[in-house]
């Protein structure tokens, strides 16, 4: 069972010195932060705001590698959490077949957005992340750690 | 693109990435390569800090335990068996350098335009060579840098030690 997920946002998240995605999905009932280094969050902000910087970044680049053989991101799948780190994978079709290939989040949510591919979550990642004290921790949040992305 | 693609390697210099060099007064990394020939020569371009990271670890040929951005580009290539065949430093306008993926697929090539650090990045884990254009070769920076470079490096050392 996977859930359909949107990518709501970034962060800043002061006591680790990184960036948190936050994903929802459409109900708006399940949350899901990954942590994630700065030069992705960077990336995935672009992609967010759609815009296209001067020189093509390393997931521009990767999409135009993809667009070149015409192989297609059909999804990305947030698939499971162990210890704190999310795993992905990204699901593609070409040349009348499909792949699927081992990613960290990051790198699958900066192409989706850049693909129009859509982002899922299993299930178990959703139940595994709520199970942890997040909840408070969001709570705790000031204003000002949100929209830090620019300094 | 095409017209700034050379589709032969005849006149073209090969180049070694040697070293990623940190400059500590920026948040850059300097990409120190030499030419394949011996030519004691360098060229060198400057890259963000996790561009540089991901070239350094490349070189380095440490394995991080969650794959990098460039180690997924591989991975496509593996899945969808295309092969990098070269990157080639095609153009430099305003001290920015213009790099060109050559990618090959049965007997099919593409060219996809790109920054150097991508092309090396993804060029030190293909085993695919790097080449420079005639005319970039000529109008590089850091042309009598060496010794700068040098003090660089013996201040990040310095610096490493604190």
């Amino acid at each position: 069972m996977i859930t359909q997920m949107q990518v709501k946002g970034l962060m800043f998240d002061p006591y680790n010195n990184a960036y948190i995605v936050i994903l929802r999905d459409e109900d708006q009932s399940e949350m899901l932060p990954i942590w994630v280094g700065k030069s992705e969050a960077s990336s995935i902000s672009l992609a967010i705001e759609n815009v296209a910087p001067p020189r093509p970044m390393t997931h521009d680049f990767m999409k135009t590698y993809l667009d070149a053989f015409n192989a297609k991101v059909i999804s990305v799948v947030i698939t499971d959490l162990t210890e704190h780190t999310y795993f992905a994978k990204i699901h593609l079709t070409y040349a009348d077949s499909e792949y699927t290939v081992d990613s960290r989040p990051s790198d699958a949510i900066a192409l989706a957005l850049r693909t129009q591919a859509p982002i899922f979550a299993s299930e178990s990642v959703i139940r595994k992340q709520s199970s942890e004290e997040l909840d408070q921790w969001l709570e705790n949040l000031k204003p000002e750690d949100f929209g830090k992305l620019d300094s | 693109m095409e017209e700034h693609a050379p589709h032969t390697t005849d006149a073209l210099i090969q180049l070694e990435v040697n070293r990623v060099v940190e400059d500590s007064t920026t948040d850059t990394r300097i990409v120190v390569l030499t030419r394949a020939d011996g030519t004691s020569d360098l060229f060198m371009v400057w890259v963000g800090a996790s561009e540089g990271e991901s070239i350094r670890r490349a070189l380095d040929t440490s394995t991080t335990p969650r794959p990098m951005s460039h180690d997924l580009i591989k991975s496509f290539g593996e899945h969808l068996g295309v092969k990098m065949e070269r990157a080639v430093l095609t153009d430099v306008k305003s001290s920015t350098y213009y790099a060109t993926v050559f990618l090959e697929n049965k007997g099919v090539v593409r060219t996809v335009d790109s920054r150097p650090s991508d092309a090396f990045a993804l060029a030190l884990r293909c085993q695919a060579p790097i080449y420079v254009t005639q005319d970039v070769w000529k109008r590089r920076t850091g042309q009598n840098l060496d010794a700068w470079l040098s003090k660089l490096e013996t201040k990040n050392i310095g610096a490493q030690e604190v």
